[in-house]
């Protein structure tokens, strides 16, 4: 992080409290928000409530090539997020669809499409996919013959991929060929509630290299406060404080914070395939952070402005659900 | 020791494609950064305005939710539009249901934005953003008179038609370095 903001007011990340190994509060690390209300909740589905099920329009255009089929990629993609460790994800595999438009899939589907052209952002060949998210508040109908249990439950998640760029199914993107395994891991990850992320080696980055199939460190602590599984297959722990600025004391909204091993050590076992990488959040309004996910290891924390490359027009759900404006007047911190 | 021709072959052919090989290419899982140039080409109209209110709505199958913001253009700087334009953008809250669309931006009444719209397929009238998001430049102006504008997408690299690497510069950028990219772009299209 540059920097470039020397001649402004200094930042300090104070530590009010560091709370390794203890169970993670009810608060999380970077979903999907949803404002209620007063109140701020992650979306997240409700496995209790229905099976949740992705349903394939198996149909694919000439813009799909490669060895394998757009549907091993996808169900590749899927066992990703459902073997994450500490993770309790059992999303399934339902009936195919023959649902060609977004707006015709229907409620109690979730669409993966290829074909579908009725989005306008299929005119643009910047737009790889997109994935549509429904949430509802609680009493409301969850569209499967039930009503939804909590404020913020996801109740249809659609991904739809623009029919007019050129994807592979061989697991390697070059040049104007996109990797479809990249993208579509990517997508389950909003899919399944979760929003960006500034650290750049999550599969939850907004711009990825043109090929990355595998989880971070960052993605799990995320999928895994999400939907914890009942007993950790690794323990973990949380860290919190609060982003203040040095001298106003003032509290900063909107630091990127973020746990970055300063050890060699993988306390995720090789078996689990994830990428060692910062776990990170950011700051709320009054300053205060939480990460959560944090396996046992060495840390140090560090604070920085959202200005790259990351930036605040990343992570619009976040400063629409908590309102203001991210704060990047200041300059990095480690503690 | 190399000689001339073979210099000249490396130059035209070679470095450009070793430039392009080694560039690490920022593809987006979700988007691909278009530069200013790209967008500019896409756009059939970038305007200068001020959001002053946005509605949300289901479509006529109740199956999608749109939000819709009004814009009143203070200025056009490429196409014509007219004093107030409607953007649409999928997504928003209608009646305790919401739909999102991680990355799209909505713009609260008063906020200021550089848009590269073209008209939605639907042909009712309303405009979309190219690139999805991409073609939202939020307008930022600053204390010490300066005006920055941002789409939050981070720098892109490329090769031109000469084959030479061109870096876009990343955003934030200045109000008037887009303006000078969006006019050299209109130029050399024409």
């Amino acid at each position: 992080m540059s920097g470039r903001n020397f001649h402004r007011i200094l930042l300090v990340a104070a530590l009010a409290a560091v709370s390794m190994l203890l169970p993670p509060p009810a608060s999380s690390h970077l979903p999907e928000l949803t404002k209620v209300g007063n109140n701020i909740v992650a979306n997240r589905w409700n496995f209790a409530g229905f099976p949740v099920q992705w349903n394939l329009n198996p149909a694919t255009g000439s813009n799909i090539q490669g060895s394998n089929s757009a549907a091993s990629v996808i169900q590749a993609v899927f066992d990703t997020w459902t073997s994450a460790p500490n993770a309790n994800v059992p999303v399934t595999r339902g009936a195919d669809s023959s649902v060609s438009a977004e707006a015709s899939s229907p409620a109690n589907i979730n669409l993966i499409c290829f074909v579908c052209m009725d989005a306008d952002f299929s005119k643009d060949s910047g737009t790889l996919a997109v994935t549509i998210t429904t949430t509802v508040t609680r009493g409301h109908s969850d569209g499967h013959g039930g009503v939804a249990a909590f404020d913020g439950q996801i109740i249809k998640s659609d991904i739809i991929f623009n029919p007019n760029v050129q994807f592979t199914t061989d697991g390697t993107g070059s040049g104007s060929t996109q990797d479809l395994q990249t993208v579509a891991t990517h997508e389950a990850g909003h899919f399944l509630g979760m929003d960006h992320t500034g650290v750049t080696r999550a599969i939850m980055f907004p711009f990825a290299p043109a090929s990355e199939h595998t989880l971070s460190y960052d993605d799990d602590a995320g999928i895994s406060t999400l939907y914890p599984k009942a007993i950790a297959d690794v323990t973990t722990g949380s860290i919190a404080g609060t982003v203040r600025m040095l001298g106003s004391n003032a509290a900063v909204f909107g630091a990127h914070v973020y746990a970055g091993s300063t050890s060699s050590a993988l306390p995720f076992p090789t078996s689990f395939n994830l990428r060692k990488s910062p776990i990170s959040t950011l700051s709320k309004p009054d300053g205060t952070y939480l990460i959560q996910g944090v396996p046992a290891d060495s840390y140090i924390i560090t604070a920085e402005p959202l200005d790259g490359p990351e930036s605040t027009s990343d992570v619009p759900g976040f400063t629409s659900a908590y309102g203001g404006t991210i704060q990047t007047n200041f300059t990095t911190r480690w503690h | 020791m190399m000689s001339p021709i073979r210099t000249r072959v490396i130059r035209k052919y070679l470095l450009p494609l070793f430039i392009l090989a080694s560039t690490p290419l920022l593809l987006g899982t979700s988007m691909v950064p278009m530069p200013v140039e790209a967008l500019t080409q896409n756009a059939a109209l970038i305007m200068q305005g001020e959001a002053t209110r946005s509605w949300s709505q289901w479509n006529d199958q109740h199956s999608l939710i749109y939000t819709y913001t009004e814009f009143t253009v203070a200025r056009t700087l490429k196409g014509q539009a007219p004093a107030k334009v409607v953007v649409k953008q999928l997504g928003g809250s209608v009646d305790g249901t919401t739909q999102h669309v991680s990355g799209v931006r909505y713009w609260p009444a008063g906020e200021e934005a550089v848009l590269f719209l073209r008209p939605s397929e639907a042909k009712d009238g309303t405009h979309v953003v190219v690139g999805l998001v991409q073609g939202n430049f939020r307008v930022e102006r600053l204390s010490s008179g300066e005006v920055r504008v941002s789409n939050g997408v981070p720098e892109v690299q490329w090769l031109n038609a000469a084959g030479e690497q061109s870096v876009s510069q990343s955003t934030p950028m200045t109000l008037h370095d887009l303006e000078n990219r969006i006019q050299r772009a209109q130029r050399l299209s024409q």
